[in-house]
């Protein structure tokens, strides 16, 4: 007799189609569905994530570079830069490397992210997760959420610039290039995190 | 010149538009991917942090496994110039040191770059608030970089690799994180199924 | 694994088998050392030395350190600066927007579409030697500064009586623009800048639709 299927695992399914399936055991100590209206469960990780390999693939053969997202918010805080001042535009370094002659919508990483917002929010259309809300831990109250959401922001950016990317500019594309910076990169992001999870534990749990 | 057709934009065959065409394409398909698996949803997120929900790690590692893998073969096949891929390049310090700073704001975000547009998308008013943080944050560095220009541009090693620095075979050290990966992911598993 | 579909054809399982075949065969297929950045079977290398000798008398093989100036701050498209000094030299003071191509490696580069390479060294020697090698190698448009990096710091950084527009250009780097003749040559009239006199622009401008994580 073949066994049951487990019926709170994720599936694969409910990658492409939004049709859907069991609930999913979000995972140890996060149970609750976030809303009362039935939304799709996510999809398998694994899968999705070979699904995202395929996606930085398709961008090395397509463009010969990777993913990114800081990159666009260096060309934003550029334009934003340069519309003040020249000098504190096209005049540091750092921002005149993300001036392009197209504009914004010239540069291929804020095209690129203008996507990512489209995708996720087609996604989440789809699969029936849109809805306005602030995603916080059980102790804290919205307004600190949205405190600890700009600092923490802030606090990337900074991070970010130093390092010449974040998650998906290094650890990604790098990443999968094999480069020794974007795994420094990774090793250091993924300790601090670790250690700061801990000390902001009121945060999230 | 090698004879493989890929990069198609390098080999003039993806023009300015095309290149743009592709990255609202890539960043569509990278968007939906990212919601898809609930990396949208800092609570999801930082799961990962408290050893609840290891989605990011299955989710990036498998991504990065993948095209690794895919980057390799269809080099060793002749149909992209691993060459002429950009590789992030090694400034070593800046990047230990920002990775710090960036995980740091991570774990108080809940959310990444990528991940906190694709929260903003999709309603998330934390989403929203980290992507203004995220360009506060980079326009005050980015406008400060000149007075550590020492420190950001330390340690640069260029173009610099993983076989480089193991001096094995490509092929050798990708196998190795092939393996890592797999065993991370057993790792996950159990973590997960306490 | 538990948390996921059971039965006969699990797809992560598969792909996890999928990967570790990759994997190993990856391993297995190159015996040899891989650089980082592969070096396909090089191009042999011809010269035609009457095209070259008339290229070199027509002055069509330089370019001045005002002009690249110009291409920088204009932002030229496809536009490479490539120092080929020595990593200190480099690390002390660079053009701004330029990358290190260390003359050993020169063999390493590939022409690419699109592309304008200016070669520059501390006079202009070792940037015009380059300049023929890459041109025998096939690269099309590729120039080196005259004068190296000596002329930029004196053009371009330090000029003696510039009229409007070389001032601003000046300026735009960081430069500043004197009166008063001290003549041109290597006489120490101009000190190159170093380590602890920092310019505002140091960092490799690199094509921003390529690269910018």
């Amino acid at each position: 007799m073949r066994p049951m299927k487990d019926p709170s695992g994720p599936t694969a399914s409910c990658f492409l189609f939004p049709t859907g399936g069991p609930p999913e055991r979000l995972g140890g100590g996060i149970r609750k569905q976030e809303s009362g209206r039935a939304s799709t469960p996510y999809s398998d990780p694994y899968l999705t994530g070979v699904a995202l390999g395929l996606v930085l693939l398709s961008a090395y053969v397509l463009v010969g570079r990777g993913l990114g997202a800081t990159g666009a918010f260096a060309s934003a805080a550029a334009t934003v830069a340069d519309i003040v001042s020249h000098a504190q535009g096209r005049g540091n370094a750092y921002f005149a490397e993300h001036l392009t002659e197209g504009g914004l919508l010239g540069d291929w990483i804020v095209v690129e992210m203008l996507g990512v917002l489209l995708g996720g929010w087609a996604s989440a259309a789809l699969a029936r997760r849109l809805r306005f809300a602030v995603e916080r831990g059980p102790r804290v109250g919205v307004g600190e959420r949205l405190a600890f959401a700009v600092t923490g922001g802030a606090v990337m950016g900074a991070g970010a610039v130093l390092a010449r990317g974040c998650t998906s500019g290094q650890a990604l594309t790098g990443g999968a290039l094999l480069s020794v910076g974007s795994w420094v990169f990774v090793a250091g992001a993924f300790g601090a995190a670790y250690a700061a999870a801990y000390l902001l534990r009121r945060v999230w749990t | 010149m090698s004879g493989a057709v890929a990069p198609l934009a390098d080999a003039g065959l993806l023009g300015a538009r095309g290149s743009l065409a592709a990255a609202l394409a890539i960043g569509v398909a990278f968007g939906w991917c990212l919601e898809r698996s609930g990396l949208g949803s800092a609570r999801k997120l930082v799961g990962q942090f408290y050893l609840t929900d290891l989605a990011v790690l299955k989710v990036m590692f498998s991504a990065i496994v993948t095209a690794m893998l895919g980057a390799f073969w269809l080099d060793l096949l002749g149909v992209l110039d691993l060459g002429r891929v950009y590789v992030p390049q090694t400034w070593l310090l800046p990047q230990l040191v920002g990775g710090a700073i960036f995980g740091a704001g991570l774990a108080l975000a809940g959310l990444c770059p990528g991940t906190s547009c694709v929260a903003a998308a999709t309603g998330r008013a934390d989403g929203a608030a980290v992507v203004a943080g995220l360009f506060a944050g980079v326009l005050a560095t980015g406008a400060a970089l000149p007075s550590v220009r020492a420190f950001y541009e330390s340690t640069a090693r260029g173009t610099f690799t993983l076989p480089d620095v193991v001096r094995l075979p490509y092929g050798v050290v990708v196998l190795a994180v092939v393996v890592l990966a797999l065993g991370a992911f057993a790792v996950a598993e159990r973590l997960e199924a306490r | 694994m538990t948390g996921g579909a059971r039965g006969a054809a699990d797809p992560r399982h598969l792909l996890a088998i999928a990967a570790l075949v990759l994997g190993i065969g990856a391993a297995l297929t190159r015996p040899a050392p891989r650089t980082s950045r592969p070096a396909r079977a090089p191009r042999p290398a011809s010269i035609d030395i009457a095209a070259l000798a008339a290229e070199i008398s027509r002055e069509a093989d330089h370019v001045t350190a005002l002009e690249l100036a110009e291409w920088i701050r204009e932002r030229r498209p496809g536009l490479r600066v490539l120092d080929v000094r020595s990593e200190e030299e480099y690390a002390t003071y660079h053009v701004p927007s330029a990358e290190r191509l260390p003359l050993e490696s020169i063999a390493t580069l590939r022409p690419r579409t699109g592309e304008t390479l200016v070669l520059y060294s501390e006079g202009g020697a070792h940037a015009a030697q380059a300049w023929v090698l890459l041109r025998a190698a096939g690269f099309e448009r590729v120039y080196f500064l005259r004068g190296g990096i000596i002329d930029w710091v004196e053009d371009v950084m330090s000029p003696a009586n510039p009229d409007e527009h070389v001032s601003a250009l000046s300026r735009y780097f960081g430069g500043a623009p004197r009166a008063g003749g001290a003549g041109k040559g290597f006489g120490g009239a101009v000190p190159l800048p170093t380590a602890g006199n920092p310019r505002p622009s140091a960092a490799a401008v690199e094509r921003v639709r390529r690269r910018g994580c």
